[in-house]
């Protein structure tokens, strides 16, 4: 049996959720009357799923280590991927901070913080960020508010209409 | 009463307010076709806020603007840099690229625009044709049928998706689970939420489009630091101008090429879950195959970029077919289109064309008119597009992933549904990285609701599951489904092992079968054809010695992307 690789991981990661899920289907209240139960259909998908993700472990096993045979550090992940990262943080902490800047104002930090992390930060960059970011997310914010007429989150702290 | 149907659609089509929809949308379909790293149905999927609030015949004209303007787009991008600007140009590039260097961009974008059109007109005119003739065929369909038509869809999507077609089940069955989640139809029992109640609802089918589609794919545009601050086009004073009429002159010496390329494309589209990705290539390799001069490849061949591009636009018509008469995504695209429809209320099934013809017709009618305006729109494009390549990636990509957030609250003015956006995104980059495929995913959320209804269905007319295997639809779809979880084992073998001669005659063979407990003449008929072309497969082997030819190996091996 090799040593442990991703795919090994992500098999295993799989089944466990697969399972929790399966798991749940016995929460799911049976009905007397239904000629198919509503825990029926999840059922028949995850007996399947459940299968598959076993024969992917079993696949994974066989699968030769790594060539180098170095294992990736965190650091590593971190600075591989970190403008994904940075991009998934910033959008995450905007959907904390929407409910109370409203969209507008949560769009364009938003906007600004995304090409800020990603991009260039000289001064001039700087600066045509905030411009891209008070004028797009503008135009957009004013599209859906005014021609669309959608109401986007005013925000409970400085309530924008 | 057809013609009177036509009319009236037509005149919805061509109410000002709505050819100037889709113009916009013709517009922005070709520059986010032509930029790589967008995608057609990212472009449709961001479009979807917009279009949520207008008319069903207006958001459909705009929806399908793009649809077309993004499959041509990818020509642009495919030969003024050498990178294919959606998987439907892929084969576009082989020989439009090389033409460009050899300066004959003029001649060669003509080329591409001009196939482009004639071959998304004949994907039109089978769209029309053909779509209602299905479509009384999907009447006879049983739940059993339809259950099974759906199985069919996920397999060979999966078949398609990659190399691991494991991974590839496995993402459709985690979309089926996916729909699952949430309060079921038919017996309204909420299910499979955690006692989270925000989820008890389910999950919004459309932000997990956005999320699996756009917001992974951005993030994997801006990965590289070194990528996402350059421009796309470091050489941005190329001045092009469209040869016209050289092109058509040339396409109609070339009208061969043209109809086979376009009947593989609508072929290629009819098939549930296959796309342009697809038919480019295979389009491609049939046009070098049949050349009197192969070598020619690869070096600015006039062929190789009519094959491809008449193909790619045509794939559109066929997989229309096959969601409008079936109501089964002929395309991850089509998987959109149709959720689009289900925000109008409209439900596309076989009975969609008789219940709703006006509509049918508009959408049949818009899909040609789009072709027109994209040749129209080429030009004008062409210089938005090499203005837009001096823009950084990461620019592009902030704006859009807020674009994102906004429009997706704006569905259903639910903070919830960003929150969706937000894991579906994270999900969609992770299954990227560790290499499964999406196409499945989005097909089983867009099918799973249906698969179970079928099912349902079914098991309340008779608990007897041989029914699956003795309704004759439902068996045919069946054996389609098994013999396509073989395909990739066929793909990697097909030239290297004996076993692989027999793979089609064989298929042909046990797909005769339920052709033949139909009964009827025609279909008889068919099934007696495809045992004596079985036969005669196999015939031809045993002459050859049962021995497999390395050349006939498909050099370029097809898989399924966003389009």
């Amino acid at each position: 049996m090799g040593s442990l690789n991703k795919d090994t991981v992500i098999a295993v990661v799989l089944i466990a959720i697969t399972s929790v899920f399966f798991w749940e289907t016995f929460n799911i209240p049976e009905l007397g009357y239904a000629s198919m139960g509503s825990e029926v259909w999840p059922r028949i998908i995850m007996t399947p799923l459940l299968i598959l993700c076993v024969v992917y472990l079993v696949q994974s096993f066989r699968k030769k280590a790594a060539a180098d045979g170095k294992s990736v550090s965190l650091g590593t992940v971190i600075s591989d991927y970190r403008n994904p990262i940075m991009c998934f943080v910033i959008f995450f902490v905007f959907l904390l901070t929407v409910e109370y800047l409203g969209m507008l104002i949560a769009g364009v930090l938003l906007t600004f913080l995304l090409l800020t992390a990603i991009g260039n930060r000289t001064p001039k960059a700087l600066a045509m960020h905030v411009a891209i970011s008070v004028v797009s997310v503008g135009l957009v914010w004013s599209l859906f508010t005014f021609v669309l007429r959608v109401y986007l989150p005013e925000g409970e702290l400085f309530s924008i209409y | 009463m057809i013609i009177e149907n036509i009319g009236l659609a037509a005149a919805q089509v061509f109410e000002f307010h709505n050819l100037g929809l889709m113009l916009i949308g013709v517009f922005f379909g070709i520059i986010a076709g032509a930029i790589p790293g967008f995608t057609v149905t990212m472009a449709v999927v961001l479009s979807l806020p917009f279009t949520f609030g207008m008319e069903p015949v207006a958001g459909l004209s705009t929806m399908l603007g793009i649809y077309v303007g993004g499959l041509s787009g990818g020509l642009i991008s495919g030969m003024l840099m050498g990178i294919p600007g959606t998987p439907a140009s892929v084969a576009t590039t082989f020989d439009g690229f090389p033409a460009v260097r050899n300066g004959k961009a003029g001649f060669a974008l003509g080329l591409g625009v001009w196939s482009s059109f004639f071959g998304g007109l004949i994907g039109a005119l089978v769209l029309a044709t053909l779509a209602p003739s299905i479509a009384m065929i999907g009447l006879e369909f049983e739940p059993w049928a339809v259950f099974s038509l759906i199985i069919f869809a996920l397999t060979i999507t999966a078949s398609l998706a990659g190399d691991n077609m494991v991974k590839g089940l496995i993402a459709g069955n985690f979309g089926l689970l996916f729909a699952a989640l949430g309060a079921e139809e038919i017996n309204a029992i909420d299910r499979l939420h955690f006692g989270i109640d925000e989820l008890s609802a389910g999950f919004a089918y459309l932000p997990v489009l956005i999320g699996l589609f756009a917001f992974s794919q951005l993030l994997g545009d801006i990965e590289d630091p070194k990528v996402a601050k350059a421009s796309l086009m470091e050489k941005t004073d190329i001045k092009v101008k469209i040869e016209h009429w050289n092109a058509v002159r040339t396409i109609g010496r070339s009208w061969v090429n043209v109809l086979r390329s376009s009947f593989i494309g609508v072929f290629i589209g009819v098939l549930p879950a296959a796309g342009s990705s697809i038919s480019n290539i295979l389009a491609y390799d049939q046009a070098k195959k049949a050349s009197d001069h192969p070598e020619t490849f690869g070096t600015g061949e006039p062929q190789g970029i009519i094959a491809p591009e008449a193909a790619n636009n045509a794939t559109a018509g066929g997989a229309l077919t096959t969601m409008m008469a079936l109501g089964i995504p002929g395309s991850p695209l089509c998987a959109i289109m149709l959720g689009a429809l289900l925000i109008h209320n409209v439900v596309p099934s076989p009975v969609f064309i008789s219940e709703q013809p006006v509509l049918a017709y508009a959408i049949f009618t818009a899909f040609f008119v789009a072709h027109f305006m994209m040749v129209g729109m080429q030009s004008f494009a062409l210089n938005a597009f090499l203005y837009i390549t001096r823009v950084p990636m990461y620019t592009m990509a902030a704006v859009i992933l807020v674009y994102c957030a906004i429009g997706t609250f704006a569905l259903n003015n639910s903070p919830f549904d960003m929150w969706t956006l937000f894991w579906f995104g994270l999900l969609g980059y992770l299954m990227k990285k560790f290499g499964f495929p999406l196409a499945p995913v989005i097909l089983g959320v867009v099918l799973g609701d249906l698969a179970e209804l079928n099912l349902n269905r079914a098991w309340t007319i008779s608990e007897d599951v041989s029914l699956f295997v003795t309704q004759p639809w439902s068996l045919f779809f069946l054996l389609l489904a098994a013999f396509s979880t073989l395909f990739p084992w066929y793909q990697k073998f097909r030239g290297k092992r004996t076993w692989t001669l027999a793979f089609m005659p064989l298929m042909l063979m046990c797909l005769s079968v339920p052709l033949f407990m139909m009964n009827t003449p025609i279909r008889m008929g068919i099934g007696i054809a495809m045992i004596a072309l079985g036969a005669w497969l196999l015939w031809r082997s045993h002459r050859t010695g049962w021995a497999v030819d390395a050349a006939d190996t498909v050099e370029h091996k097809p898989t399924i992307e966003a389009a």
